[in-house]
């Protein structure tokens, strides 16, 4: 009987405290900020340089690339299977151009084996969505607005020198 | 004094004027056929097998806990195959596992679902190139849905229960969504 009523007591005493559900397909959760999602892909910064393909345990991405007319190196395809990639990180790591990237972006479910066979455009739309595209064009905005007051500091600092 | 009227879900029936919908609504009558009721009744009542085979199986724990709690949708952990609906795979599906996962799933009553979760039941994973891993659980029974992750995290789970409660209706309606 007090074994029970000491069960009771600790039910009780639950009930008023705050719920902790995330009410999750209505609330996003809030992931830490190293968390590893899908993949981002950059294709402007890549330089096909093929550590990826190299470093990845279970070898899920394939790329091919040419030199253009200026002998630099593009990236053409750029493909990641995600039924055997294992959100590592590894890829991301050694990438020298930061041009591979992890979101938080988690619902990647699908009906077939061959949906989750992911290529360059559906990464960019991932990276344009889901990705640090946002960041980055505020980040290049910032860089156009400090360039364009640039030289006015450097016109007033010539200025100063010739006195 | 004025009286809200009733916000009721506005449902469109099929080979109905959205007139006529409205005036079905405000009568209280449901338009489906018995098969949708039925695939209504189905996908908000999931019983999953209890199938953890490896690190996954922590995450689908963690997904039935309060933290994530599946008892929202209706998804109740069953410990037999013969009073659940769905079998969630979570884990690495060994060559000596896969008889044994054949025959859970053949006890399994009609009608039943496969989820894959993670990147070993989906298709080996990290152990792709072992000697002794199924590569892929498609191989021993047919999957209706393939979360990706290793782990995939709660909320990733849940998506995939949403894809396949999903995947029920729109079976029910006569349309397909697998491509």
């Amino acid at each position: 009987m007090f074994g029970f009523l000491k069960g009771m007591g600790i039910t009780i005493r639950q009930l008023p405290t705050k719920k902790v559900t995330l009410m999750y397909p209505n609330e996003r959760p809030q992931w830490p900020e190293r968390f590893r999602g899908v993949h981002e892909y950059i294709p402007e910064l890549c330089i096909v340089c093929y550590q990826c393909a190299r470093i990845c345990p279970t070898s899920c991405i394939s790329l091919s690339g040419a030199r253009d007319d200026n002998k630099k190196m593009r990236i053409e395809t750029y493909d990641i299977n995600f039924e055997i990639c294992i959100l590592c990180n590894l890829c991301t790591e050694v990438c020298p151009t930061n041009s591979i990237r992890m979101t938080s972006q988690f619902e990647l479910a699908e009906y077939t084996r061959d949906g989750l066979y992911k290529n360059m455009d559906w990464l960019y739309h991932n990276h344009v969505e889901h990705g640090s595209f946002r960041a980055m064009q505020a980040e290049k905005e910032r860089a156009a607005r400090e360039e364009l007051e640039m030289p006015v500091q450097q016109k007033s600092d010539d200025r100063g020198g010739d006195k | 004094m004025e009286v809200n009227p009733i916000h009721l879900p506005s449902i469109e029936y099929e080979g109905f004027t959205s007139e006529e919908s409205a005036a079905l609504r405000k009568a209280g009558i449901v338009v489906h056929s018995l098969e949708q009721i039925k695939a209504w009744a189905r996908s908000n009542s999931l019983w999953p097998l209890t199938f953890g085979l490896a690190c996954c199986a922590i995450e689908m724990m963690g997904t039935g806990a309060s933290h994530f709690d599946l008892d929202r949708f209706g998804i109740i952990f069953r410990a037999s195959p013969r009073q659940s609906d769905v079998m969630i795979v979570a884990g690495t599906v060994t060559k000596k596992m896969a008889p044994l996962l054949r025959r859970l799933y053949d006890q399994m009553a009609e009608p039943k679902w496969v989820i894959a979760m993670g990147s070993c039941a989906t298709a080996g994973g990290p152990y792709v190139r072992s000697y002794s891993v199924v590569k892929g659980v498609d191989q021993i029974v047919p999957v209706d849905v393939y979360i990706p992750g290793c782990p995939p995290s709660p909320p990733a789970l849940i998506y995939g229960l949403n894809k396949l409660q999903h995947k029920i209706r729109m079976d029910a309606a006569g349309k397909r969504v697998a491509r």
